[in-house]
């Protein structure tokens, strides 16, 4: 036997296979193949597995060495193809994962501290009038505080266009700033930045409209009790999964960084989830509930249920059972 | 050490090793070269060890095949959402909502489908089609883990979802058209991911690498052609060579790349590139110089890859089953008579160098 005529024997296989591949790189490789196809595909990638493992005792050229790598690197990923949502794991990463994930991550205490803060922080001194006279023009603008009032100065009514558009609306515009802060965690500063930006200018808002001489203050407040819980908890959380990403670069835990912020990366998930979830459940309040003109008792009521849900999912559910640790173990 | 570094440092080596008078069949008096790794670093492959033991590389694809297949995917997401809003508008979509008017309805999926595409049309398409998005396919690379192993949602949700920050920092509209376009910062650089890509080994960018995973090229490798040794003067030759001559790992690498290469270069051309090596390989042998350098590394592809008997044991017979075509058995497989003996270490001569002095030769 010399390399040649073994090359020639096993030669075919080798080129079946890569079309096989080729085959499966299209579109058609989204239906399922027929098991004879399956089959043949193991069967080839296996004989080409063993002449590569081989490639030495067989003396092979080293031309042909590497083309035997790429082809079974080819084959390997088409053979060990990438699997579908797991459907079967959602009910305990909903409702176990993802809550404990929120519970206990101190970045999540962080942020909220940081939003909820300049939040309270901007509306102090946006409302106080005759102590910072010009606080909340300077925040919000002539335009931005114009606009504001305009849009509050009518009772709050409408219809079902309305309502549909603005809760699309809501949720595109809203969710993406959340996922641009989360996604923006890697870079720690733009992330922050987001988060306080968006809390100051809330925040002054808030405190402009609670001032007594401001008109549209009222239906203002009707407006925002109804969707607040959700979608101030919404960012603070999005804002908390981007800087768990980015503290994965500082606090490495004795891995190496870009392991340690591939584990961060982990255990952001999901809150940012949890965030976006959120979001579209303050997109759909805001939208239908928030300009209704239900009674100020049913948006109040409602704003009761929706904190207390937030309270039971992330407080229940998220406390640590006996036996775990309040550390993240198993969720990395 | 970054792979920039490294694929620098590995030249410098290659550099230096070769820059001495050519290096003949066992290196001797020279620093062993690691040349697999030093491929590596140059090529940029990865090897992948999986739990059955086999040890293969992958290519991994640059940012010339990543930036076209981004700009694919850009297109086709544009188009999609041109696409579902003309389809929405003009047909009869808009009547399954009695309850809306056509305008809200319009709205409504428009910016649905807006924020559908914009934020998980990579995770769609990598979780449901094997680590590809379109751009992705027409390009020929493929997401998958730095382990080897299939890319799975959530991986493909965080390396989609951290696209933003690879875009970063996002240039203003004013730079990019007149001055009096509005001050809107939305024009990406890829600044974060370019930087991320050339001081990472696998050309990861940030998504990449809190996924976990890498893009590789899945193309068709180059297939190495059959050799075709016409001239008969071959083998004679391969005998002339002394028996004890043994080629290095590298120089049988660049043997067996000329011999496959050689059919298609004109004659002239054989010959200026196989004097390279061949001459002084020649006057080494004590080979008359006359003889022509393409005939001699013809030669020693012929003593290296045709001339020498390889052992194979009888488990080496793989069965690769019924073609589906056609329904007879096909056996890439060795007769066990033709060498009956089983595979020793001793009974091999190693093709690599030894670092260690020849016998022969006292020190």
């Amino acid at each position: 036997m010399r390399t040649v005529e073994l090359l020639e024997r096993r030669r075919q296989g080798w080129y079946e296979l890569d079309s096989m591949c080729d085959k499966y790189r299209n579109f058609s490789s989204l239906k399922r193949p027929i098991a004879a196809e399956v089959t043949r595909f193991a069967a080839l990638y296996r004989a080409a597995c063993t002449d590569l493992a081989m490639a030495e005792n067989l003396k092979l050229p080293p031309t042909t060495i590497d083309y035997l790598h790429r082809l079974v690197g080819r084959a390997h990923s088409h053979l060990y193809r990438s699997h579908r949502l797991p459907t079967s794991l959602w009910w305990t990463y909903i409702f176990e994962t993802m809550p404990k994930a929120v519970f206990n991550d101190p970045c999540v205490k962080i942020t909220g501290i940081i939003f909820f803060g300049l939040f309270s922080l901007a509306a102090m001194l946006s409302w106080a009038e005759g102590t910072f006279p010009k606080f909340g023009e300077t925040i919000l603008g002539k335009d931005q505080i114009r606009q504001l009032e305009g849009s509050f100065e009518k009772p709050l009514s409408g219809n079902i266009d309305q309502y549909a558009s603005m809760a699309a609306f809501y949720i595109q515009h809203n969710t993406s700033i959340g996922l641009e802060c989360f996604a923006l965690g890697p870079l720690l500063i733009p992330s922050l930045f987001k988060l306080a930006y968006n809390a100051i200018v809330l925040g002054a808002s808030f405190g402009y409209m609670a001032r007594p001489d401001v008109a549209a203050g009222d239906t203002f407040f009707e407006f925002v009790t109804a969707h607040g819980v959700f979608e101030l908890t919404a960012i603070s959380l999005s804002a908390a999964a981007g800087l768990r990403l980015g503290i994965g670069w500082i606090v490495t835990d004795g891995l190496s960084r870009v392991d340690a912020f591939r584990v961060s990366a982990k255990k952001a998930l999901p809150i940012i989830l949890v965030a976006v979830a959120l979001f579209i459940l303050a997109a759909f309040t805001e939208g239908f509930i928030s300009p209704s003109p239900l009674p100020y008792a049913l948006k109040a009521l409602f704003v009761i249920a929706s904190a207390s849900l937030l309270m039971f999912y992330f407080v229940i559910l998220g406390y640590p059972k006996d036996g775990e640790s309040n550390q993240q173990e198993g969720l990395t | 050490m970054t792979s920039f570094v490294k694929s620098v440092l590995a030249a410098c080596a290659w550099l230096v090793a070769h820059a001495r008078p050519i290096q003949l069949g066992s290196i001797r008096n020279s620093v062993p070269i690691d040349f697999m790794s030093l491929r590596n670093a140059i090529d940029l492959t990865a090897t992948i060890t999986t739990p059955e033991n086999i040890q293969f590389e992958y290519r991994i694809a640059g940012p010339f095949r990543r930036i076209p297949a981004f700009l694919v995917d850009l297109i086709v997401r544009i188009a999609t959402f041109l696409g579902v809003f003309f389809l929405v508008a003009c047909s009869g979509i808009v009547q399954l909502f009695p309850f809306l008017s056509q305008f809200a309805t319009i709205g409504v999926v428009v910016l649905l489908t807006y924020f559908m595409i914009d934020w998980f049309y990579g995770v769609f398409f990598e979780t449901y089609w094997n680590g590809r998005t379109i751009g992705k396919w027409i390009s020929k690379i493929q997401v998958i883990s730095v382990d080897g192993r299939p890319i799975s949602s959530y991986q493909a949700t965080i390396r989609n979802f951290l696209r933003l920050a690879d875009l970063a920092p996002m240039m203003s509209l004013e730079a990019l058209l007149a001055n009096d376009a509005p001050p809107l910062f939305v024009v990406p650089t890829g600044l974060v991911a370019t930087v991320c890509m050339s001081i990472t080994s696998r050309f990861q960018r940030l998504g990449d690498l809190a996924a976990g995973t890498m893009v590789v090229v899945d193309e068709r490798a180059w297939v190495p052609p059959k050799v075709k040794l016409e001239d008969p003067r071959v083998s004679s030759l391969a005998d002339l060579i002394p028996a004890n001559f043994m080629m290095s790992r590298p120089m049988v690498r660049a043997v067996a790349l000329y011999a496959e290469r050689r059919m298609r270069m004109p004659v002239a051309r054989r010959m200026e590139l196989s004097a390279i090596l061949a001459a002084p390989l020649m006057a080494q042998l004590g080979i008359r110089s006359d003889t022509s350098p393409d005939l001699f590394l013809c030669a020693l592809y012929y003593r290296e890859f045709v001339a020498r008997p390889i052992s194979i044991v009888e488990s080496d017979a793989i069965d690769v089953g019924i073609p589906i075509s056609q329904k007879t058995p096909v056996k890439y497989a060795t007769e066990s008579n033709l060498d009956p003996q089983p595979t020793t270490s001793s009974a091999s001569p190693a093709i690599e160098t030894s670092p260690q002095l020849p016998s022969g030769e006292t020190p």
